[in-house]
C-alpha cells in the first residue's frame, strides 16, 4: 500500500467537508476519486498535501504518518500534485517551471550558486536535462523558452504535470487534468497518464470526465457530501445503486438531480 | 591633467548615487520574493550607528566597522524576519515601517550612547583613512597630479563603485540559480512553490536578511562618507524614498533599481537651476509614471526588445 487514508474528517467552522473517509491506494495503480461538485475531492487533496490539516484522522504514506508534515516535506517524501485551477509560475519560462519542480531533487545553496562551484554547475546541468526530458514527455519541448502564461490552456495543464513529475514523486495527484480539454487533448492525456503509470508512479486522479475515468482507473472511490459512497473497480462503480442515485437522482425525486 | 578633470562635486554626487543603488537593491531583493519591506531606513541606521560607534570609541579600522555594521543589520533582519514573515503584502510593509521607527526612536532617546537627536559627529572618514593609508605606503596624490581632497573623493567613489559591482554580481548570479528560481516562484505563487518542495520560510528569511545586510552596508558607508549622522537621516522619509527608487526604475528587474536610484538621485541636482520647483517636478514625474507605467520604467519586456534590436543590428 502506498497511501492509506484513515477516517479523515475535516470541519470548516460548523460545516463538515469530509466525514470519516477511509480508503487506500496500492502501489502502481491509477486510483480515481469522483463525485459531484462540492463532495470534498479537492479538500481531500489539500489534506494529503497538508495545505489544510485534517480535523481528525491519519494519512499514512509508505508506512509513515505524514498527517502533520509541512507541505514541502511531503513533496520531499514523494507526493506531488497539480491544481484544478492551474497554478503555474506564470511569468517564468516553461523550462524554468519544470526546473523549479526539481527543487527537492537538488540542493545548491546561496554560496555555491553565487560562486558556481563545480558541483553546482553539474547539478544545474542535470536539472536542465531532466526538465527537457519531461517537457519532451508531455510534448512541450519546442515551447521550452515560452513564458508559461502564453501557453494554450491544454499545454498549461500538461506543463503542470511535467512540473510535478520533476519532483520525482512516487505518488502523483492530478486534480481534474482533463478539465477544459477537447477530445484529442483528452486522448493524449490518457496516453500520458498511462506512460506515467508505466514508470512505476502511482496516480490518484480527480476527474469529471467519466469515459476517461472508467477507461483509465484501476479502482475508484466515490465521494458524496463528504462521505464515501462506494469503492471498487470501474465496473462495480458503474453498477452501484447508490452511485447512480447520487449522480442521476432517485427516480421518484423529480425536483433535484 | 587628471587634476583638472576631477570635479569633487560630481564625485560626491556619484558616491551618493552608488549608496542609493545599494539601498534600492536592499528593497529589490526581498521584493523579488514577494516581500515588501520598508525597513531599509532602520537597517541602514543600525549599520551606520554600529560602524560609527565602533570606529569612534574603539579606534577600529573603518572596514572592520563597516562589516560589523552590515552584520548587525542582518542579525536584526533574521530576528525580526522570522516572526514577521508570517505577514505578507501591506501588513509586512507596515510592520517593517514600524520597526524602522522603533529603531529611530531608540537612537533619539539613548542619549548616553547615541547623543540623541544631535547625532554623532567626528566619525572617521573613509577618504581620509584611505589617504593616510596610501601615504603610509609612500604614495602622494600629487604624484598623479591631483590634490589631496580630489584623491579623497575619488577613492570613496572607487570603493563604492567596486562594492556596488560586487553586490550586483552577487544578486544576478543568485538570481540565475536554484535559489533565484525558488525566490521567483515564491513571488509568483507561494502555495504552488511550497508544494514543489520549496521551504518558503527559509527562502523568505534569506531574501529579507540579504536586504537587511545591503541596507546596513549602505548605512555604514554613508556614515563614513558624510562623517556625521543623526536619527533624522534614517526616518521613514528615507524608507519611502528608497522604495520609490525601486518602484520608479522597475521592480521586476534588478537593473530597474539601479536606474531608479541613479536617475532620482541625479535629477534634483540637474534641476537645481529651477530651485524651488524641482521637487514639484519630481512629484509630478512620479504621478505621471505610476499612471502610465505602473511596473516602473524598465521591465523584462522592454529589456527583451532592447536586446532583440541590438542583436538584429549585429547581424546587419
Amino acid at each position: 500500500m502506498v497511501l492509506e487514508l484513515k477516517k479523515i474528517t475535516k470541519n470548516f467552522g460548523g460545516i463538515s467537508a469530509l466525514k470519516d473517509v477511509s480508503f487506500s491506494i496500492n502501489k502502481g495503480e491509477i486510483f480515481g476519486l469522483i463525485g459531484p461538485n462540492g463532495a470534498g475531492k479537492t479538500t481531500m487533496f489539500n489534506m494529503i498535501t497538508n495545505i489544510y490539516e485534517p480535523t481528525s484522522g491519519e494519512i499514512i504514506f509508505n508506512g509513515e504518518n505524514i498527517t502533520a508534515l509541512k507541505p514541502y516535506k511531503i513533496t520531499e517524501k514523494g507526493i506531488c500534485r497539480t491544481y484544478q485551477n492551474i497554478r503555474l509560475f506564470s511569468q517564468m519560462s516553461t523550462l524554468h517551471n519544470v526546473m523549479v519542480g526539481g527543487h527537492s531533487q537538488s540542493q545548491s545553496g546561496v554560496f555555491s550558486s553565487v560562486f558556481r562551484t563545480k558541483a553546482q554547475r553539474k547539478e544545474e546541468q542535470l536539472l536542465k536535462e531532466k526538465a527537457e526530458e519531461l517537457l519532451d514527455l508531455v510534448g512541450l519541448l519546442e515551447h521550452k523558452d515560452t513564458i508559461a502564461e502564453n501557453l494554450a490552456y491544454g499545454q498549461q495543464r500538461r506543463l503542470e504535470i511535467a512540473r510535478a513529475l520533476a519532483s520525482n514523486p512516487s505518488l502523483l495527484l492530478l486534480d481534474e487534468p482533463a478539465a477544459g480539454m477537447n477530445e484529442n487533448e483528452t486522448d493524449s492525456l490518457y496516453d500520458l497518464i498511462k506512460t506515467v503509470q508505466s514508470r512505476g508512479i502511482t496516480v490518484l486522479i480527480i476527474e469529471h470526465d467519466m469515459p476517461l475515468v472508467m477507461k483509465l482507473c484501476d479502482r475508484i472511490a466515490v465521494l458524496n457530501f463528504g462521505e464515501k459512497l462506494a469503492e471498487g473497480t470501474p465496473d462495480e462503480i458503474q453498477n452501484n445503486e447508490a452511485v447512480i442515485e447520487a449522480y442521476l437522482g432517485k427516480e421518484e425525486d423529480e425536483v433535484d438531480a | 591633467m587628471l587634476g583638472e578633470i576631477l570635479n569633487t562635486y560630481y564625485l560626491q554626487i556619484g558616491s551618493f548615487i552608488l549608496i542609493n543603488i545599494m539601498l534600492a537593491i536592499s528593497v529589490y531583493v526581498p521584493l523579488s520574493s514577494g516581500q515588501l519591506s520598508l525597513g531599509s531606513a532602520g537597517f541602514m541606521g543600525v549599520g551606520a550607528y554600529t560602524s560609527a560607534l565602533l570606529t569612534i570609541h574603539f579606534d577600529l579600522p573603518i572596514f572592520v566597522g563597516v562589516i560589523a555594521g552590515a552584520l548587525a543589520a542582518s542579525i536584526l533582519g533574521v530576528i525580526v524576519g522570522i516572526p514577521s514573515l508570517r505577514l505578507s503584502g501591506v501588513y509586512l510593509a507596515i510592520a517593517t515601517l514600524g520597526l524602522g521607527e522603533v529603531i529611530r526612536v531608540i537612537f533619539v532617546n539613548w542619549d548616553s550612547l547615541t547623543k540623541g537627536s544631535v547625532g554623532l559627529t567626528g566619525i572617521p572618514q573613509l577618504g581620509r583613512e584611505i589617504l593616510e593609508f596610501s601615504r603610509g605606503l609612500g604614495f602622494e596624490p600629487a604624484m598623479i597630479g591631483i590634490r589631496n581632497n580630489q584623491f579623497v573623493f575619488l577613492s570613496i567613489f572607487l570603493v563604492l563603485l567596486i562594492l556596488v559591482i560586487a553586490i550586483l554580481w552577487f544578486v544576478i548570479r543568485q538570481q540565475n540559480s536554484r535559489v533565484g528560481r525558488a525566490l521567483q516562484s515564491i513571488n509568483m505563487d507561494d502555495r504552488a512553490a511550497e508544494s514543489m518542495g520549496i521551504n518558503i520560510t527559509h527562502y523568505k528569511v534569506v531574501a529579507f536578511t540579504q536586504g537587511a545586510f545591503f541596507a546596513g552596508l549602505a548605512g555604514a558607508l554613508f556614515a563614513h562618507v558624510i562623517g556625521y549622522i543623526s536619527p533624522a537621516d534614517f526616518s521613514y522619509h528615507r524608507a519611502v524614498e528608497v522604495l520609490i527608487f525601486t518602484v520608479f526604475g522597475g521592480s521586476e528587474v534588478i537593473i530597474g533599481s539601479v536606474f531608479g536610484a541613479f536617475f532620482l538621485t541625479l535629477m534634483p541636482e540637474v534641476l537645481r537651476f529651477v530651485s524651488e520647483f524641482r521637487y514639484i517636478i519630481y512629484g509630478i514625474l512620479l504621478v505621471v509614471l505610476m499612471a502610465v507605467r505602473p511596473q516602473g520604467i524598465l521591465d523584462a519586456n522592454l529589456l527583451k526588445k532592447f536586446k532583440f534590436k541590438r542583436s538584429k543590428g549585429g547581424v546587419r
